[in-house]
């Protein structure tokens, strides 16, 4: 956007056609250098502690592999060793346990194939629960409505000061025009009708933050955190029954925070008239036998706070329409012109479609009415395994 | 009436068989009598008669005294006459004077070349009458076109028993209207490699052979003059000189004043402004700084970069001085366009090396850039309108002749286009900017000068609507020059320049916040010169620099703001330097500069100074403790030796051989976390925890003149080391940081490169190619591995282009048509490219190479302009000039950045950014009047 403008502001001062462009530019291949991604938070929760280790990939990879076969442990400045076994995609810790103020925590990584990464001795942050996580009916700066979760903390001893949030959201999602009859091509590939299974009626969505949400205080007179860590139109269908969101908060050292800010810049949309130095961003983390060896992420020892709500649409938006559904609903029919009457806005025939799974039936009359898969199956857009914390 | 007497007497000479008749002796006293009584009394006293201009002699005013018994006339005639430029001869009892000349009564017996020349004549060793000197010689072919109409100035008597060579001639270049000494004008000896130009003060000596010599007076604001000298022996001649009224020569990028090939420093570029009016250029703004950019070792990281990197230095390496102030950003929009105005600026030195001793603060260069004096005869003015800017500049006399003042005004009018607009996101942007220049100049008496500059410069755009940018310069100047004797001379100068910018945020959030920065410094400097010897001139002087940097303020703009009202801590030092400079002739051939500066820097109270634990990296967690320093108490002091020496040695007349040794030291440090240089960037004063910047410089340059300083080559080479270069950790937080010693990095520099350089001066086709291969590196390492970029290893810097080729010509059809290129090739710039992705929490990112290990495409431009110059008519309004340019003309898409973007699906993609990828025409009106 800002590009945009300035292109069209020097469009103006040569009172002739000027083009500024941006263009795609093809990415080369033939550059590539594997690293270990390590991607670790231990906090002082009680529990099987996790850690993350992928490969990193080339560019028309489609999927990212883990590092299996490694040797992970913590240690800590007290003598005790934490170890780690891998679970297929992940390792977790042999036990469970948590980390505790004052104690230093190390990382080591022996990979199979002879690499050894370990980590600068690492302390738990201060421990500031949030005070609370509160959604309410707020605008947004483009002046649009729409529901805030904001996350409330407050450190009166003022040491907190940097943070990072993730949040995990779950939505009940119930599809509008489901019917107890379902339509099917059979063996034969003739149309039969079939009783529909009631658990593609109501569903449970699931998204994670992806980006990284990062806040400092320290420019604030107070280490006092009003923070809105997601923001949903009024116009997203996620909050159209009953929404749930896992706030953590968590307590970042000054490194931590850096650390995770500059991995957030150097993958943000630069300005282009002044980008930011791109690179390595370098953690905490190293080798010791091989500087060439490349490591990314952080090890990151960060006090948790965890909290979880709920809201209705209802409860928020007293008596309004509830925001449109994932895809429009309106049910539609086949037919060819001229023999069209609204509403068959569809002309062919709903054999291939139905086969393909894009039409869902609705109702029967001068026509087959139909309507948009989702609208008439949940398990297409979320599932239908109800979250075992999940209170309704 | 002279000539005739003259023209007379020779062939009367050469007519008559001559006897002297030396018999009648005389005795006479003369005691403070005029010479032309004394002539009288001899008339009296003796048969002798005198032949001679009456005007000749009452013009000599010595009184003559003196006692003769029994004299020879002879001998009481090289008395009398030994202090006036008259000589005689005595035929029989004849006297007969001349002006200068001798009156020959024989003929050298090479005289006809024919003739067998006597060589029996040897040991008489003051007889030089084998070779006299005549200034019309009839009975030859002329070989010097002296028209009949060029009159004829004698130098000196001539003198028989002469056995030099040559004879200094000096004197003072005047404008004959104004009276006023005119500087830098070039003076050339007509089919002979002697030249020289004026200095400050008008002056100039010539060393010239014996005889005829054809004068040959030039400047681009002067109208020719060519005199004919007789020289007979040392002496003085003023020259006079008039303006052009109009200017509308062809396009010479000739350095006035001293040849390439005859200066010391080897590392010096001279922009001639007039000269660069015609070069295309973008958008048809004339802009000094881009044309210093075209030659070998000057160069920008790309498009709309506002900084300069010279010979692998970094961007605030650069000391450069509007009218000795310094110009903290010489840029407006962001680097598309130059802050100085090309209207008023006579001229820019910009030295690359061999950096003169009373220059220092920077390591890499010096932009020393002059203001012109405003015009002391009448008002008169000058003007452009291009698409972007118009501009005026205006100069009017105070005192007629004597004092004078000149001011230029710019301004854009994008603000209005961009109001008048439509489109909402538009309507709400905002660019523009103006500079405004103001001179005055007073020549009290002749060795008293005095010039105040005054200069402002304002930037404002806003990208987003809720942001406004705005950023200014200001400077003042005051230079007092007097002139003690002929060879002692004493310069005082103050000045005092800020820099400031803001950025006001003025959104519907409470926490919307007016942010600002401001460096502002103050130089006392005395600069004396004297002659020590024709051999040895001194230079030497003092200067101390006081700075005051407010780093950063942020006040929220609500009361009920949440946002803390942050105040950095200012900064403040004083930065002190002394130095002696010798100028050493050592032979004809061997000229050494010997300079040393010594620079001393202190860091000043009042201040909060934090100290970091031993062995481990600096950052907020490793503050060990402060220490209160109170106000104007020394925190802090550096300061070292900058010996800078530079030699020329002349293996023939026109070739010479330079070599150049320099320290430098900087002691504020420009933080910047981007790849170029943006307006926002803060300027940082070293202190306990930020080193003062060192760098070392051998250079060696090889200069040529060819066909009578038509073609000028060169041929330099560099090498570079530097120390405590700033660079920061990825991501660094610069602004608003009160611990910002805890971002950076200070590493090593190195930088070599070879420089060739080929400019045709004069003639239809003009210009300029240079070539430059370099390299400039980095390395950053440490002993924490938070501070070590690319394992610790050399890595090209950011600008480092190894290939740079520029063409800069004119061609002239005819005196109102003109044609120019510019071309321009480059390696492209090194970038850290990705190289593959990794996922990271929910995210994809991009995995990158080491810091600038690959390259963006090569940048190829060609510009080409076409300049047209009003009619000829003498009496019109105002003299006027097109110049109609496109930009680009191949129109080649080169990349200004390559950059990297993971999209909201978390691809990673890449994009390239061109500014100006098609052609870009603009048309640009110039008046005079």
């Amino acid at each position: 956007m800002k590009n945009y403008k300035l292109y069209s502001i020097l469009f103006l001062f040569s009172a002739f056609i000027l083009n500024s462009c941006t263009e795609t530019y093809p990415l080369l291949t033939n550059t590539y250098e594997e690293a270990l991604v390590v991607e670790t938070t231990i906090t002082n929760e009680l529990k099987i502690q996790e850690i993350k280790l992928t490969k990193s990939a080339r560019f028309e990879d489609e999927k990212y592999l883990p590092e299996s076969g490694a040797e992970v442990y913590i240690t800590d400045n007290s003598g005790n060793r934490y170890d780690f076994e891998d679970q297929s995609d992940k390792y977790v810790s042999t036990a469970a346990f948590q980390a505790v103020p004052g104690t230093q925590y190390q990382l080591h990584i022996n990979t199979k194939d002879g690499r050894s990464f370990e980590s600068s001795p690492e302390i738990l942050s201060t421990v500031t629960p949030m005070q609370s996580v509160k959604a309410a009916i707020e605008k947004d700066k483009d002046d649009k409505r729409g529901v805030g979760i904001r996350v409330n903390s407050f450190d009166s001893g003022n040491k907190s000061h940097y943070y990072r949030y993730e949040y995990e959201e779950t939505y009940k999602v119930i599809a509008p025009k489901w019917v107890r009859t379902k339509a099917v091509i059979n063996a034969n590939g003739a149309l039969t009708f079939i009783e529909n299974d009631p658990n593609t009626r109501i569903c449970y969505g699931n998204k994670k933050n992806t980006n990284l949400l990062l806040l400092s205080t320290t420019d604030l007179k107070e280490d006092r955190v009003d923070y809105l860590v997601r923001f949903i139109s009024d116009q997203d269908y996620i909050i159209t029954t009953r929404y749930s969101i896992l706030v953590k908060q968590y307590v970042e050292s000054l490194a931590a925070f850096n650390y995770y800010s500059t991995l957030k810049k150097t993958s943000g949309s630069a300005s282009i008239l002044s980008p930011t130095q791109p690179g390595i961003v370098l953690g905490n983390l190293k080798s010791i036998k091989n500087t060439n060896d490349k490591i990314i992420g952080y090890f990151d020892v960060a006090s948790v706070s965890i909290e979880r709500i709920y809201f209705n649409y209802a409860d928020l938006f007293l008596g309004e329409a509830p925001p449109p559904f994932y895809t429009d609903c309106q049910e539609f029919c086949y037919a060819d012109y001229p023999f069209s009457p609204d509403p068959c806005t569809h002309s062919g025939g709903f054999y291939d479609d139905l086969m393909m799974d894009k039409i869902s039936y609705y109702l029967n009359g001068r026509f087959y009415y139909w309507v948009n898969t989702p609208c008439g199956d949940c398990t297409t857009i979320a599932s239908n395994v109800k979250p075992t914390f999940w209170v309704d | 009436m002279k000539k005739i007497l003259l023209a007379f007497v020779i062939l009367f000479s050469f007519q008559l068989s001559i006897a002297q008749n030396s018999n009648e002796k005389l005795s006479i006293t003369f005691k403070d009598e005029t010479l032309e009584n004394a002539i009288k009394r001899i008339e009296t006293a003796t048969s002798y008669k005198f032949y001679f201009d009456p005007t000749w002699v009452n013009s000599n005013k010595e009184l003559i005294s003196g006692v003769y018994t029994d004299a020879k006339i002879d001998d009481v005639l090289n008395s009398i006459l030994s202090k006036t430029d008259l000589n005689y001869i005595v035929l029989k009892n004849k006297v007969i004077l001349t002006l200068n000349s001798t009156i020959h009564d024989t003929l050298p017996s090479n005289y006809f070349t024919d003739a067998p020349v006597e060589t029996t004549n040897q040991n008489n060793g003051n007889d030089h009458s084998d070779n006299p000197v005549f200034y019309q010689q009839y009975d030859s072919l002329n070989s010097y076109s002296v028209t009949k109409k060029a009159s004829i100035i004698f130098i000196g008597k001539e003198n028989k028993d002469s056995v030099k060579k040559n004879y200094t001639v000096s004197g003072t270049v005047r404008n004959e209207e104004t009276g006023k000494a005119e500087q830098n004008i070039y003076i050339k000896v007509r089919g002979k490699s002697i030249n020289t130009s004026s200095d400050l003060d008008g002056n100039y000596t010539l060393q010239l052979p014996r005889g005829i010599n054809v004068i040959e007076v030039k400047s681009l604001s002067h109208k020719e003059v060519v005199r004919t000298l007789m020289v007979y022996d040392d002496g003085k001649f003023d020259i006079g000189i008039n303006e052009r009224s109009n200017q509308l020569d062809e396009v010479v990028i000739k350095k006035k004043g001293q040849k390439t090939t005859e200066t010391t420093v080897s590392g010096l570029v001279s922009i001639d402004i007039e000269g660069i009016k015609n070069v295309p250029l973008i958008l048809g703004e004339r802009d000094i700084l881009k044309v210093a950019t075209t030659f070998p070792g000057i160069k920008t990281t790309g498009e709309g970069s506002a900084g300069f990197n010279v010979r692998g230095g970094k961007d605030d390496q650069n000391l450069i001085l509007l009218d000795n102030a310094v110009l903290y950003n010489p840029q407006h929009f962001l680097g598309f366009f130059s802050a100085i105005n090309p209207y008023t600026a006579k001229k820019a030195d910009i030295y690359k090396g061999s950096i003169p001793a009373d220059f220092g603060g920077r390591l890499s260069s010096v932009f020393d850039i002059t203001t012109k004096n405003g015009n002391p005869e009448k008002f008169s003015g000058e003007g452009a309108i291009g698409p972007i800017t118009s501009n005026l500049t205006l100069s009017t006399p105070i005192q007629k002749n004597k004092s004078s003042i000149i001011f230029g005004g710019r301004a854009t009018y994008s603000d209005w286009i961009l109001k008048s607009l439509d489109d909402e996101n538009l309507k709400n942007s905002q660019a523009g900017f103006y500079d405004g220049i103001l001179k005055y100049n007073n020549q009290i008496n002749a060795s008293n000068n005095l010039e105040a500059t005054a200069y402002y410069s304002h930037d404002r755009f806003s990208l987003s609507s809720d942001s406004i940018y705005k950023y200014s310069n200001r400077l003042a100047s005051l230079k007092w020059d007097h002139t003690f004797s002929k060879k002692s001379k004493a310069a005082l100068i103050f000045t005092n320049s800020e820099y400031k910018f803001n950025i006001d945020y003025d959104s519907n959030d409470i926490n919307s916040f007016d942010f600002g920065y401001k460096v502002n410094e103050s130089q006392l400097q005395l600069k004396l010169n004297y002659q020590l010897n024709p051999k040895h001139t001194l230079s030497y002087g003092i200067a101390s620099k006081l700075y005051n940097i407010s780093p950063g303020y942020q006040h929220p703009k609500k009361p009920e703001a949440t946002l803390i009202s942050t105040d950095i801590e200012k900064e403040r030092a004083l930065e002190s330097a002394i130095y002696l400079a010798d100028s050493y002739k050592f032979s004809d051939k061997l000229l050494i500069d010997l300079g040393l500066r010594y620079s001393y820097y202190a860091s000043l109270g009042e201040a909060d100074v934090n100290s970091y634990q031993a062995g481990l990296p600096l950052s907020d967690e490793t503050v060990t403790g402060t220490t209160h320093y109170g106000k104007n108490e020394v925190i802090k002091t550096y300061g070292g030796l900058e010996p800078r020496l530079a030699a020329r040695y002349f293996i023939t007349e026109d070739f010479s051989i330079k070599a150049g040794y320099d320290v430098t030291r900087q002691y504020i440090h420009l933080l910047s976390s981007n790849v170029t240089q943006s307006p926002t960037d803060t300027w940082k004063l070293s202190d306990s925890n930020v080193k003062p910047q060192t760098a070392q410089q051998v250079s060696l340059g090889l200069f040529k003149t060819l066909k009578d300083e038509e073609y000028e080559v060169s041929l330099e080479g560099y090498y570079k080391k530097s120390k405590n270069i700033l660079d920061y950790k990825v991501g660094a937080q610069l602004l608003l940081n009160q611990n910002v010693e805890t971002e950076l990095l200070q590493g090593e520099g190195k930088a070599y490169g070879v420089e060739l350089l080929l400019k045709k001066t004069t003639g239809r086709l003009n210009g300029w190619i240079g070539y430059t291969y370099s390299r400039t590196l980095i390395k950053l390492d440490s002993q924490f591995s938070s501070e070590i970029v690319n394992n610790g290893n050399f890595f090209p810097a950011n600008f480092d282009k190894p290939h740079d080729l520029s063409a800069i010509l004119n061609y002239k059809f005819t005196k109102r048509y003109s044609l120019s290129s510019n071309f321009l090739y480059q390696t492209g710039r090194p970038i850290t490219y990705p190289i593959g992705t990794f996922q990271y929490g929910n995210s994809e990112y991009t995995l990158y190479s080491d810091r600038n290990a690959y390259r963006i495409p090569d940048y190829i431009r060609l510009d080409i302009g076409l300049n047209i110059e009003g009619n000829h008519k003498i009496k019109k309004l105002a003299h006027s000039f097109w110049n109609i340019s496109i930009y680009n003309v191949l129109g080649r898409n080169n990349p200004y950045s390559i950059y990297f973007v993971t999209d909201q699906n978390g691809k990673v993609k890449g994009y390239k950014t061109s500014i100006f990828s098609i052609p870009v025409p603009s048309i640009t009106y110039n008046f005079k009047f």
